[in-house]
């Protein structure tokens, strides 16, 4: 019972989270720009009026499942991260899971609608399942390696333990492995799908993404799962290195801290195409990972 | 006559599980003086043997079906038996002997494949006879050393021994994994070896390199930790090794990704995937044994799975190449779902048991604190999602692109029964990943006297850096996809089946049948513009083996024209032999 | 009046029946006696086997001292007369039964062949310098006039060469016989081997250098092999089979005798002889890369296969020479199959060339099959026998801690691979639909089936025969007991 209750509200918390970060996104942005933005509960008016639409248009069976897998893994990835420490409650499964299965949970859904979007015989949304791939595994070297230094930090996967290591603002990652936030940084935005690695989906002359072909509850559902995924890689990156969080409004602040923090990086920088992406992933963040690792896995040995 | 054959072959295919289950004895056959054949049965081998013995029937019922080919059936026998002597091998001339038997009869398997060419032919067998031969140069080396051919640790040996050793062993179970810059022959004869084979040459016979690899490590039991010294908590050589894998694993996968075959691609994703191996091995401590042996069976599950579905697509509509493919998920539903579980276990996506495996390999990565290492698999395993997308995409989703695609009818059931039964182990694997560790790879572990990774329950895969549990992952995932699809349903509103496959949002224009929609061979073709890929793809070292087979042909021409067919010239040279070697004799000794 | 079964017989009665044979063409027995006699001697070889093995068979017919017929039967030479025989056996059942050529099956070609089995028994048993010349010529000109059978065009040039190259070796060994005889006043090889060591050493390199060159043109070594591809080529390919299978190893056996019984220390010519084998054996497997006639590839894969025997055999240690005598019956087994299976597809296709057997797999599945296994056995792969008696050889260098042969060895079997690979693939080719122009009886395979079953047999079970080899070996290698067998029971 309390499984089901707390799971209820870990996803709920993830999906308030998400639309006020996103709302609050969407002003922000819009202040930069000299606008009045939508107001900070657009983003849920929108998601509603997905769900409410009276047609929605289907390319076959598979088509139908892809948003529902990417949906259930937007849950699982969600119950899989703890939200809270020394708590009972916010948890969900995350005692069966760990660092690298959450990891990978974060991929399992976009692949999963990736067969739906091939399913919609649209060529343009395959190419940005494409994009979205080879971004990926452009950030993916970086980001990993980050976690793997963190990782190896605190000898552990499990998300539990390297939380309750932190106790105290001189023990948080950010702390103590500064080098490790500042690999993941940059391929942390690219995954929430920020400027400038958003490429995959963005707006472009010729409408493409993996969204192209989707329309109705069906992109409700991707757009839900959108702001939950996000809030779930908000809060794994909080519990890394700024020392997880007792309750929920510690939560909420750090959470937001460090989307303030991605946001700013998004909104200087212009877009870069796919290959440029990838090629500045495998420059920058992964030459700065190379680096802490000779920092601070080599020297250490050969000094010893 | 014709069943009474065909009932032969098939208990023939299950003769490693009957070996598995009833072998309990030494057997030892005499050869020649002073050499004796000695078969027994270590836990390593049993591994390997229980990988054959769940591949061999599977691959064998497909085959049988009509027309089936006698001397296929023959050949495949004979490969069976090979590869069992070179499990059951106590002594290194079994299992040379085994090694060879399989080398050859795979080759002339080779052979009755149609699409063969000579190329594919003569690299697949001089690569494999040149990893027999310096196997049998190593086992010489061997027996020179401890004076017997039994397969033991060998403890007496000196250094540049040892290191001799290492390198003859070495190169000949690289040259069968596959690794860079050795794996030449793989693509071309995978691409080209009869449909079913293929299944067989990437499920099973890879893994007797990796067997080999192993192998070896027993052999020099400090070898991979006090050898040549070790690199932060691993072992020096074992870096090296660890490198050339994973450096196999990049380049195979951007390769995997540029093919335009389906059978080109699997071929090098498994190139792929035994580099992960052999990257595990290099790390060498229990922990990454067991993530070796993981993903041996798990690459064996899932490549003879996808090889199969794509032998039915094959018998189907006759064609291999992405452009050529599309829309099959309507037409073949249960080679669709064959592939879909495939790839998910060949990308390791949790709950399948790739992730398992893979898991363990990065956990040890972690523990030996190789971390450009772990980078390194991690691109490779992150870019491998790019083919894997293509493989389900290409041929099951999008338009048909041809009009055989479009006609195609679901593979016939022997072809089936397999995917289902493949399918089937690989979601009970994902589901209990302490099984296999349980029952599959403690038994070896222990017997090669290293810890146990252990398993509180059957559900769970636990390490000193954690685990995770399979059937909560299992369950929370079904959960949510219930859930989720109940109440999606539950909303208000209709669904509505598009009118025809062209009824798309397409740049705002209408297509139609000629408009090209599927987009088949050209994914993945603008990764070429990444400066590194782009690099990785234009390198290959084809150039550099058909340069050697050239140099050969040209040294035989050149010596050729010595037998020339003029007895003068005979004669004349015997004398000119003869009086030079007086000639110099007396100027040595004073004629 | 009883007949002794004495050693002799492996000589006289080949000669007799040779001799009869217009006797023979009345009874209409040509046939029958052709394919007789070798298994009769086969039989007197495997009745004689429990003696040889306890003692050497030493038999003397005095003519005029020293002059004499002086034959010795120790297990090193049992190995090559059973092997001759079995040879003998097999080719000329192969004739008979394949009911092909009729110039093979006339009383010139059964005298010949007859006259070819006589020679070479004669060779390995004889135990007399001047006898062994004698021998080496009737062999010789047998072998000459079966190349020359034909009477074409290529087969009259091919018996010509033979004859020409055959002649300038003969000569280059009578020579060497008559400086012996000079020097030591024997002719009896014992007694030149207690004498030998008394010549003064340039001459004994004069003699040694003429024997090795009038002996390494026959048997084949280089840098005197170069006749042997347009011979073998010429020649039928069941006699070509005899050449290879036969002959050259009578020729090897001889040189090695010879080496091992008049040097008190065979190292020293050991090494050279093994640079030789060695140079032959890779020489002709590069060469043989890219042959595009059947006979000729075949022809110089068996001068690969001889320059490895020599290599073991000049190693000189009991492993490699027990390997070595193992390998000379293997490869005789290996290359009559494969020079027999060369018959079939000749016959059948009429061309021998690679680009004319393309897909010959399909329309003769079983020739096809038998050149498989053939090749195999050749490359030494297991479970044939090829691969016991080469693992024996390998094993014996690894015994002495030499791996250069091994090196080399190995290399020349990938070589080696190279080419009958290619052969294979294009035997089997699907592309091309080939069909047969000449039909050929079933009863033609069963002599190469039983080449095949002994292949596979030697192969599996090679413990059969171990330690007839060892024994060999030792016969061969065991110079001083030799020397006192024939010096106490001879003069």
């Amino acid at each position: 019972m309390h499984a089901v209750v707390d799971s209820l509200a870990m996803i709920a918390v993830s999906y308030v989270m998400g639309f006020l970060f996103y709302g609050f996104y969407r002003q922000l942005n819009a202040r930069v720009q000299r606008r009045w933005g939508p107001s900070i509960w657009q983003n849920f008016f929108d998601n509603m009026k997905f769900f409410f639409k009276s047609e929605t248009l289907t390319h076959g069976p598979m088509f139908f499942f892809g948003p529902m897998i990417i949906m259930a893994g937007a849950f699982t990835t969600v119950l899989f991260v703890p939200f809270l420490k020394d708590s009972d409650w916010l948890q969900g499964f995350s005692q069966y899971g760990n660092l690298i299965l959450i990891i990978y949970l974060l991929v399992v859904g976009p692949l999963g609608n990736a067969l739906a979007v091939g399913s919609s015989g649209n060529p343009f949304g395959v190419m940005g399942v494409t994009r979205g791939l080879t971004r990926l595994m452009g950030l993916e070297v970086p980001f990993f390696l980050g976690l793997a230094l963190v990782m190896l930090q605190h000898e552990t996967t499990s998300v539990h333990a390297i939380m309750a290591a932190q106790d105290g603002l001189a023990n948080w990652g950010l702390v103590t492995n500064p080098i490790a936030f500042c690999v993941i940084l940059l391929p942390f935005i690219a995954s929430q799908n920020g400027s400038p690695f958003d490429v995959v989906g963005a707006p472009v002359e010729v409408y493409a993404g993996p969204r192209v072909e989707f329309g109705g509850r069906l992109l409700g559902v991707l757009m839900t799962q959108n702001m939950m995924m996000s809030i779930a890689k908000l809060v794994l990156v909080v519990d890394l290195f700024m020392g997880g969080a007792t309750n929920i409004l510690v939560l909420i602040g750090k959470a937001f801290a460090l989307f303030l923090l991605t946001t700013v990086v998004s909104m200087v920088f212009p877009r870069l195409k796919t290959e440029q992406a990838v090629d500045f992933f495998w420059k920058v963040p992964l030459g700065l990972g190379v680096l802490a690792v000779i920092l601070t896995v080599w020297l250490p040995s050969w000094s010893a | 006559m014709s069943w009474m054959l065909r009932l032969l072959f098939l208990a023939v295919s299950l003769s490693p599980a009957a070996l598995l289950m009833a072998w309990d004895a030494d057997l030892s056959w005499p050869l020649i003086e002073g050499v004796r054949l000695s078969l027994t049965l270590t836990p390593l081998a049993g591994f390997f043997l229980v990988l054959l013995a769940l591949v061999a029937p599977l691959i064998a019922l497909p085959m049988l079906r009509r027309p089936s080919d006698v001397p296929s059936l023959v050949l495949f026998v004979l490969l069976l038996i090979g590869m069992q002597l070179l499990l059951l091998a106590g002594d290194f001339v079994s299992f040379f002997i085994g090694w060879e038997v399989m080398t050859w009869s795979s080759y002339l398997l080779l052979l009755r494949s149609p699409r063969t060419d000579m190329v594919t032919s003569q690299s697949y067998i001089l690569f494999n006879l040149a990893s027999a031969f310096l196997l049998l140069a190593g086992i010489l080396v061997f027996y020179s050393v401890t004076g017997d051919f039994l397969i033991r640790a060998a403890t007496e040996v000196s250094r540049p021994q040892a290191l001799s050793l290492v390198v003859l062993f070495g190169l000949a179970f690289l040259i069968k994994a596959g690794t860079l810059p050795l794996h030449i022959w793989i693509p071309r004869s995978y691409d080209q070896a009869p449909d079913l084979f293929s299944a067989f040459l990437s499920g099973s016979i890879s893994k007797m390199g990796v067997y080999g690899l192993i192998l070896l490590l027993t052999l020099f039991p400090d070898a991979l930790t006090g050898f040549a010294g070790r690199f932060l908590n691993g072992p020096a050589v074992g870096y090296l090794l660890a490198w050339v894998g994973v450096i196999t694993s990049i380049v195979a996968t951007f390769k995997a990704i540029s093919q335009e075959d389906m059978k080109r691609l699997l071929a090098y994703s498994s190139i792929a995937q035994v580099g992960y191996i052999t990257t595990a091995i290099g790390v060498g401590s229990s922990l990454a044994l067991a993530g070796a042996l993981y993903l041996a069976l798990v690459h064996t599950l899932v490549k003879v799975l996808l090889f199969i579905s794509v032998a039915g697509i094959v018998l189907q509509t006759g064609q291999r190449r992405f452009n050529d493919l599309g829309r099959l998920i309507e037409r073949m539903p249960i080679s669709f779902f064959g592939v879909l579980i495939g790839i998910i276990g060949l990308a390791g996506m949790p709950p399948l048991p790739g992730f398992a495996a893979k898991y363990l390999v990065f956990v040890s990565l972690v523990d030996a604190r190789w971390l450009l290492l772990l980078a390194a698999m991690i691109l490779a395993s992150t870019a491998a999602f790019i083919y894997c997308y293509k493989l389900v995409y290409a041929p099951f989703l999008g338009h048909a692109n041809s009009p055989e695609a479009r006609e195609a009818r679901e593979a016939p059931w022997p072809y089936l029964v397999p995917q289902v039964i493949l399918m089937g182990l690989l979601v009970l694997f994902g589901l209990f990943p302490g099984l296999a560790i349980d029952v599959l790879i403690d038994p070896v572990l222990v017997g090669l006297q290293m810890a146990p990774i252990g398993s509180e329950s059957w559900a769970k895969l636990s390490t000193a850096y954690g685990g995770y549990d399979g059937v909560v992952l299992m369950l929370v995932f079904g959960t949510a996809f219930a859930l989720v699809t109940g109440l999606f349903l539950l909303l208000r509103g209709r669904m509505r089946r598009a009118g025809s496959p062209h009824d798309l949002s397409f740049a705002g224009e209408v297509p139609t049948a000629e408009t090209p929609l599927h987009y088949g061979a050209g994914m993945g073709r603008e990764l070429r513009r990444i400066p590194l890929v782009g690099w990785i793809l234009r390198q290959g070292t084809q150039g550099f083996y058909l340069g050697l087979a050239g140099q050969m042909r040209a040294a035989a021409a050149l010596l050729g024209t010595l037998y020339v067919g003029r007895p003068q010239t005979w004669i004349l040279i015997a004398v000119v032999v003869f009086a030079l070697s007086l000639a110099v004799q007396a100027m040595m000794g004073g004629l | 009046m009883t007949l002794p079964l004495t050693p002799v017989w492996f000589v006289a009665l080949p000669l007799l029946l040779a001799f009869a044979s217009p006797l023979w063409v009345r009874l209409r027995l040509l046939m029958p006696l052709l394919v007789g006699t070798p298994a009769a001697l086969l039989l007197l070889a495997f009745v004689l086997l429990p003696e040889v093995r306890t003692a050497p068979l030493l038999e003397t017919i005095v003519i005029a001292p020293p002059l004499g017929i002086h034959l010795q039967l120790d297990s090193a030479s049992w190995i090559l007369v059973a092997l001759i025989s079995f040879a003998g056996l097999l080719t000329n059942a192969f004739i008979w039964l394949a009911d092909g050529e009729p110039y093979l099956r006339d009383r010139r070609a059964f005298v010949f062949l007859l006259l070819l089995i006589a020679g070479c028994n004669g060779m390995v048993l004889t135990g007399d310098l001047f006898n062994l010349y004698v021998f080496l010529e009737i062999a010789g000109v047998s072998a000459y006039a079966l190349s020359a059978l034909r009477r074409d065009a290529s087969a009259l040039e091919a018996g010509l060469k033979y004859l020409i190259i055959g002649s300038v070796a003969a000569v280059f060994f009578l020579f060497s016989v008559v400086l012996v005889y000079l020097q030591t006043g024997q002719l009896n090889l014992a007694a030149i081997a207690v004498g030998f060591g008394e010549i003064p050493g340039p001459m004994q390199i004069l003699i040694g250098l003429l024997m090795l060159v009038g002996l390494g043109i026959k048997a084949e070594l280089f840098p005197f092999n170069f006749w042997v591809p347009d011979i073998y080529q010429g020649s039928h390919p069941a006699v070509a089979g005899l050449y290879s299978g036969l002959l050259v190893k009578v020729f090897l056996f001889v040189l090695f005798h010879l080496v091992f019984l008049l040097l008190a220390d065979p190292k020293v010519v050991g090494i050279w002889l093994m640079g030789l084998g060695a140079a032959t054996m890779l020489i002709a497997e590069v060469v043989a890369l890219r042959q595009e006639d059947l006979r000729r590839m075949l022809a110089y894969s068996s001068l690969g296969q001889i320059g490895l025997i020599t290599l073991a055999l000049g190693f000189g240690v009991e492993a490699t020479t027990a390997g070595g005598l193992f390998h000379m019956v293997n490869h005789t087994l290996v290359k009559l199959l494969l020079f027999l299976t060369a018959a079939v597809l000749l016959r059948s296709f009429v061309s021998a060339q690679l680009a004319d057997l393309a897909g010959a797999g399909r329309a003769r599945p079983l020739a096809a099959a038998l050149f498989v296994l053939g090749a195999l056995a050749v490359m030494g792969l297991p479970p044939l026998s090829g691969f016991a008696s080469k693992l024996w050889i390998l094993k014996g260098f690894a015994e002495a801690g030499v791996f250069w042969p091994v090196a080399l060895i190995l290399l020349a079997a990938l070589i080696e691979a190279g080419y009958y690979f290619r052969w294979i693939k294009v035997l089997y080719d699907p592309s091309v639909q080939l069909q047969a122009v000449h039909p050929v009886g079933r009863l033609a395979y069963a002599p190469m089936a039983v080449a095949a079953g002994l292949i596979i047999l030697l192969g599996v079970a090679p413990f059969l025969v171990d330690a007839l080899f060892s024994e060999g070996a030792q016969a061969l290698l065991d110079r001083g007991a030799t020397l006192t067998a024939v010096l106490g029971a001879g003069s």
